[in-house]
């Protein structure tokens, strides 16, 4: 797996669009995912996830092959979300609101309650719900807890994405699960 | 909060991070067995971390993999290496075509010198146009 990467690679800065449409299929899913749980809005992360890939591709001579690739892909996705947030910033209300009957099968589960509502409507509002508190997040907690949660990767490839110390890390992931558990408790406390 | 209590919320952390040594979790959790605050405090704290995993990892949109590669820049050298090999007859017919309609160019532009120095006028003859 990791040989036919590098050789891959190594096809790709020669020019090779076919090694490199490998490489896509390999990590398109991966780097969509991350790209729409920073900026919360399917086109806008796949406009951001095809511009990771064009930059990789452009910039392929400057990766170091001896190093992980996805750890730099990831890198690229991570800082165009936030270049992305930042430069829309002021039109984004970091106080919206969810309408009211958005929280209460979340709540229902929340409160352990015993009338378990339907899976799927649950699935759906819960992704909302969690979408919608992660994008409550400075960025700097939210790329952490992203390439956690929703990539699973290691604190070690997380500081290595993020270019910060694994102690910077688990301070930015501890921050922003604290954060997320307030807001989960006042959905709590409103019921 | 009291500091008794950060360093428990420091050690929920830990636990969380699946980074407690077995000492650490039986603090916490001999110290949760006690203090109510902390136990919603760490109940809280799991649950979002649960939370979280349960958010479907998306799949890419249908086609993504091809509108990457169609705004590509294009390696020329590689194109036309990859052009030849594929079409090996028209790359033959190009090569031809080179010479040729270099003559033909050549011979065109006698006939209009001719023409010019002959009647004093231009009368462009039909050429055979050049496909290649
Ligand atoms: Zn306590």
């Amino acid at each position: 797996m990791e040989q036919k990467e590098k050789r891959l690679i190594r096809r790709v800065k020669k020019g090779d669009h076919q090694a490199f449409a490998e490489l896509v299929d390999r990590y398109k899913n991966s780097v969509f995912a991350i790209c729409l749980r920073m900026v919360g809005n399917r086109q806008e992360a796949e406009d951001l996830s095809q511009e990771t890939f064009i930059r990789a591709y452009k910039h392929i001579d400057q990766f170091d092959n001896d190093r992980n690739f996805s750890t730099w892909l990831f890198r690229i996705a991570t800082n165009l979300s936030i270049d992305s947030l930042r430069r829309k910033k002021p039109s984004v209300s970091l106080d919206a609101e969810l309408p009211g009957a958005e929280g209460l099968a979340l709540k229902e589960l929340l409160s352990g309650g015993e009338t378990m509502p339907d899976e799927q409507i649950v699935r759906a509002e819960m992704e909302k719900i969690i979408q919608h508190e992660i994008s409550l997040l400075p960025e700097k907690y939210r790329s952490a807890v992203i390439l956690k949660y929703i990539e699973d990767l290691s604190l070690k490839e997380i500081s290595e994405i993020m270019g910060i110390p694994v102690g910077t890390v688990k301070t930015r992931i501890h921050r922003g699960r604290e954060m997320l558990r307030k807001h989960m408790a006042a959905f709590r406390g409103e019921k | 909060m009291s500091d008794a209590h950060k360093k428990f919320v420091s050690l929920m952390n830990k636990v969380l991070d699946e980074e407690a040594t077995k000492e650490e979790q039986r603090l916490l959790d001999a110290h949760i067995a006690d203090c109510s605050s902390c136990r919603v405090h760490f109940h809280e704290l799991r649950q979002s971390a649960d939370l979280l995993n349960r958010l479907v990892h998306p799949q890419a949109p249908l086609n993504f993999t091809k509108n990457v590669l169609d705004k590509l820049p294009a390696d020329n050298r590689h194109a036309v290496r990859n052009w030849v090999s594929r079409h090996p007859l028209y790359a033959a017919m190009a090569i031809c075509a080179l010479p040729m309609s270099l003559m033909m160019i050549a011979a065109r532009r006698q006939t209009v010198y001719r023409d010019k120095n002959g009647n004093g006028q231009f009368i462009l003859l039909k050429m055979p146009e050049n496909r290649s």
